[in-house]
Formats: structure tokens, sequence, C-alpha cells
């Protein structure tokens, strides 16, 4: 057993021969130091992919749930989905008036691919036909303005609610409302603005237009269109109740013979969270396989300066073990030694890490408008130092076995003729 | 007169290549307590070679060694660190202290591995470091410190676990003859208060001052007494 007053010597002889080398020792580190950025970086875009994922899922709502002819998760085979019925405004209607357990449900009908045009500037835009009860859903919370009326809905009203993003495109002062914008030639005043709902991979559902399912059948028509129905639950407790109560009467409304597999989704934001798992992977992987490069690197790196420094010091050992350094002492005060110098590494890549950090939110968020960036920690988190911490003693232990063996073999009577 | 150390036939040998080279061929050696030992021997005679074997640094390839009693033929590497530890305190010619260490720490060293309390360690250093009238210099390095000086704080390193034997080895090799002298004055001292002490050396002036010579050649016992 290594004894208490040994490791305070220990750590004593280690600082003290990272004092006198300290260009060697901050060099030797190199491979350490960008192992613990990439480490540290690659910690802090896992935590802000999920921080924006949570944030989004929360504006969506969890209490939503669509049904719609695709399966939105990818699950079963496209040709299949392909060959199901479109599911027509009639069905979607009656599914709406029939549903009992939800809060609301409203038709969703989309017109995908489209533009809008304010003047001469043409945006890409999909333009959704709903009722207002889409106002009541989180995802058609206004930020400004009003959502459509139901009279308006009646009159087939030309208004219309813009989303986020398109609102930001082409009115960047902010004076979107009252004016008039251009959908498939017709002019429609703007009557509200959607909150910005930061979709992470979904980006286009702040390029949304909404307007009166009446208008939308009139401008596009529901003509090999298929519909969605958007169910808000009202309660997350009640998702089960609700999703079983839309599946049956979705059935007995598309005439599904009981046994036989449905042929419609209901679809959740769940069904998403499997991509942002996939993506969450291949940021750990990529992150991970130039971590381990780095640290294999750079603990090689360690290694070899942990050699030199037994090879400079082998007349130390020798006396060392002369006057009682039992192999367990002279071992653990080179693992020691490379520990803290690998520890040297972890703390000069801190503000280097944090450096990126700041730089990488500052594209996001300023160069490239990323605005759900805003969500992600502008510092590093604490438990992503301490787990950095953590690696880099372990590397450093890693890397000083070796030379730390060597050291406690040597034989004390060739250590001490050495000069 | 109680026996420290009995070696009884040890033989030391060396492979190099196909050659067999012995250091000790066969050496019977007793020392007591107290005593106050020189061994001699022109280079090669395997004086050194006995200096290492009776601190413990190196073991005999064949043969037996008692210290207080115990077998050390029977001990592994940390027992032998043990017993260099708390009972032998080595001398050496190049004073070997550790350069960037205080006097102070470098004394104290052999107490951080017996593991003593940072207390214990400096009271005991500072006793020690007065015993050898060092007290008004501990906090120099090495590199501060005169020749003399050097090798004192060597012996209060030595000294500092109170241990059974001290073992020079040509503690004088590196000195004046005047400072030589002083060193040697400093073992007489020992010695009176009861320590043994071994000297290992070529200088028959160096020699004189033990009550007892053990010559060696060629890795045998040429006289004794």
């Amino acid at each position: 057993m290594v004894r208490p007053s040994e490791f305070a010597e220990s750590f004593r002889i280690a600082l003290e021969s990272l004092r006198v080398n300290v260009m060697r020792s901050i060099l030797t580190t190199a491979g350490v130091v960008v192992g613990v950025v990439l480490v540290v970086l690659m910690g802090w875009t896992i935590g802000g992919l999920d921080s924006i994922w949570e944030q989004t899922i929360s504006v969506i709502g969890k209490d939503m749930l669509y049904v719609d002819k695709w399966n939105w998760s990818g699950g079963g085979s496209w040709r299949k989905m392909e060959s199901r019925k479109d599911i027509t405004y009639h069905q979607a209607i009656a599914l709406c008036e029939r549903l009992e357990s939800p809060e609301v449900a409203m038709p969703i009908a989309r017109r995908w691919g489209g533009s809008v045009a304010y003047g001469n500037n043409i945006i890409r835009a999909s333009v959704v036909g709903t009722t207002s009860k889409y106002g009541q859903t989180p995802s058609g919370s206004i930020a400004e303005g009003r959502f459509f009326t139901p009279i308006e809905e009646q009159q087939a009203a030309n208004v219309v609610v813009i989303g986020h993003g398109i609102a930001k495109a082409v009115f960047p002062k902010g004076d979107a409302l009252g004016k008039m914008l251009k959908i498939a030639g017709m002019p429609y005043r703007i009557i509200g603005v959607v909150e910005k709902r930061g979709f992470l991979f979904m980006d286009f559902v702040d390029n949304e237009v909404f307007i009166p399912m009446s208008s939308f059948r009139g401008v596009y028509g529901f003509v090999d269109r298929s519909l969605t129905v958007a169910i808000k639950a009202g309660n997350d407790k009640i998702m089960d109740l609700v999703r079983d109560e839309a599946m049956g009467v979705m059935r007995s409304i598309r005439n599904v013979p009981p046994g036989k597999e449905a042929d419609f989704s209901i679809n959740e934001m769940k069904a998403f969270d499997a991509q942002v798992q996939n993506i969450r992977f291949y940021i750990w992987a990529i992150g991970m396989g130039l971590t381990i490069l780095a640290f294999v690197v750079g603990s090689i790196g360690i290694m070899n300066i942990m050699f030199v420094s037994v090879t400079e010091r082998t007349k130390e050992i020798g006396i060392r073990k002369a006057i009682g350094a039992r192999r367990s002492s002279i071992l653990a005060q080179f693992l020691i030694e490379s520990a803290l110098l690998c520890l040297t590494g972890a703390i000069i890549a801190f503000p280097i890490a944090q450096i990126f950090v700041t730089i990488a939110r500052w594209l996001a968020i300023d160069v490239f408008q990323f605005e759900a960036a805003t969500v992600i920690s502008p510092i590093i988190q604490l438990d992503l130092l301490a787990i950095a911490v953590l690696v880099s003693i372990v590397v450093g232990l890693l890397a000083g076995l070796l030379p730390a063996l060597k050291a406690s073999k040597l034989n004390p009577v060739e250590a001490l003729r050495f000069e | 007169m109680r026996e420290i150390i009995r070696i009884e036939h040890i033989a030391k040998v060396y492979e190099m290549g196909d050659e067999q080279v012995f250091a000790l061929r066969d050496v019977s050696v007793t020392i007591g307590e107290n005593e106050y030992v020189a061994i001699m021997g022109p280079s090669g005679s395997g004086k050194s070679t006995l200096m290492n074997m009776l601190g413990c640094l190196d073991t005999p390839s064949s043969g037996t060694y008692l210290f207080n009693g115990d077998n050390v033929n029977d001990m592994d590497d940390d027992d032998l660190a043990s017993i260099r530890n708390k009972e032998i305190g080595f001398v050496f010619q190049t004073f070997n202290l550790l350069p960037r260490a205080t006097a102070l720490q470098n004394v104290e060293l052999p107490l951080v591995y017996a593991g003593a309390s940072a207390q214990e360690r400096k009271r005991r250093a500072v006793e020690s470091l007065t015993r050898v009238g060092l007290e008004q210099r501990m906090l120099h390095k090495p590199n501060e410190l005169s020749g003399g000086q050097r090798q004192r704080v060597a012996i209060a390193r030595a000294l500092v676990t109170n241990p059974s034997i001290i073992l020079a080895d040509e503690p004088t090799g590196n000195l004046d003859s005047k400072t030589g002298q002083e060193i040697m004055a400093l073992f007489g001292q020992l010695w009176q208060q009861g320590n043994t002490v071994i000297l290992v050396t070529h200088e028959e002036d160096i020699a004189r001052h033990a009550h007892r010579i053990i010559r060696l050649r060629d890795g045998l016992v040429e006289s004794d007494g």
C-alpha cells in the first residue's frame, strides 16, 4: 500500500517536475488538449441538440396526435403507404365530429412546395388549410395579431396567418399585419403571425401560411389530396385513450374490416425521437472517434515523455530506493506525475473549448440565423468538465503505466550508478 | 555484544555473456552492535559488492545473510526496501542528495517512506540536522552547500530513522582532507553515541579510524581484525 505521506510527496515531486519543465509539459499535453476539447464539444453539442428537441416538443405539444395516410417515423414500406387511399375531406371532418375524448380536433390540408408573393418577393411556403380551431393548438399559438374566426371560415375570407419564417423573411421590420400576401395569385390579408416553433430538422413548419379550409378548397381543391387530422388530447395522460378512440373511429369511417391492418397512421411527436436519437448517435460516434484518436496520439506523447522522465531521473529513483522507497512508492510517484500532466492538458483545454463553444453559438445564431440555437447553453456545463477531468486522469494513468512500471522495477544498485 | 550482521559463505556471480565473473567468492563476516568496522580492498576486490549486499541493495547468489537474525535471502523487494528504510543509513561518496529538495526535505525523505506524519518528520529531521551541526542550513538546497555540508546532510539523512547500522561508501572520497577529517570525526562521535558504523574505503588513513579492518582481495576475505 502507498502511504498518505508518500502520496503527498509524489504530488510535490510531480508539481515540481511540471514546474521545471513547463514548456515541455505543455507541448506534451497537446494531444490530450485536443482530446478534451473534442470530448467537451461533443458533449456540448449533444446537450444542445437535446435542449432544442425538448424545446421543440414543448412548443408543438406532447399531447398532439396526427391521423395521416403516412407514418411519419418512416415505419412500414413506402410502397404500402403510397397505396393507401387518401384521407378525404369528408373522412377528416367525420373524424373530427365523432371524436369525444380529445380537447379539440381539426382537419389540415396541405399544399407542399408552393410559394407566396409579396410584391416582387416570392417565397417558398407550404400553404395549409385548416379551421379556426388550429389556433387552440400550441403550434397555432399567435405571436401577433389573431387566428381566423369561424365566421371568416364560413365566408372563405381571404385572410392568412403566416409562419414565423415567412414573417421574418418578408417583413424583417415586423410590420406584417394588414399587408396583402399573394397566394396562388389571389391577395390575402395578413391577420396574424405564428410564434417561432424551433423545429430542429423540420424548420419547414415555420415557413407555413394558414388559410381557412374553405379558402383552401377554393384555391387548390381536395382532389388527389390526403388530409391530416390534428388532435390535441388536452392532457398527455389520456394519450392512449385518445389514440384508441381515434383508431376505432377512423377504422369505422374508412371501413377497415376487423382484424385487418389500418390503412392510416396515428403519428406523434415521439415519432421524431428516433431521428433525434440518430443524430445524437452520429454526433456521438464522430466525436468519440476523433476523441479516441486524439487521446491515443496524446497518450503516446505522454508515455514518451514519461519514459524520458524516468531515464532522466534514474539516479533519483536509485536514491529513493536506497533509502526505503518500495516499488509501489515509485510506481505511484510516476503515475501521479503522468495523471497530473494530463490534468494540465485538461485545464489548458477548458478555455479553448469555451472559445469554440462561444464561436459555434455565435455562428449558429448570428450568422446562420439558426434561432433554435439560443436554447443551447452558452457555457460548458460543469458535468462535462467533470467528465473531461476524469477522462484525462484515466488517460494519464494508462499512458504512465509502462514508464512507471519500468521505474519501479529499476535495480537500485544500477540506478545509483547511473550518471 | 548483540549480533546485527551475520553472513556465511556468500558469493555473488555476474553473468557476462558466457563468462561467469565472481564479485564475491566466499565471504563470511559477523558484525555486532556498536562496532566500528572498515571494509578495505583495491578496486575489483568486491568491497562495493559486499557493501551493496550488507545494505540490502543486492542479494547474494549463494550463502546466507542474517540481519538482526532475519534471513535476508527469504525477503522480497518490499521487505528489503523496509530494511533499508528502517535499519540502514546510507552515506555515499557522491552524497546522493536530491538536488531540487532542501536539506530538510532531503533528511525527511526516509521518514516519508516510513509513513511518518509531516510534524513528526520535521521534528526528527531538525533533530538529526542539529546532530550534524547543520541547523543553520536546513532550508538550503544542495547546490548552496559546500561538499562537507552536503555530506553532513547525507549523514543526517542516514541517522534520521535511527538505523541499526550506518553504511558509508567512501564518505570522504569527494572531500578535501581537512573536510574529510571533520566528517571522520563526526563518524567517531556517532560511534561513541552507540551507533554501529561500517566504512567502505580504499584509503588506509580513513580505515585507521575504525576499530576493525576487514580486507578483501579477489572476492575473498584476506584479513579480519
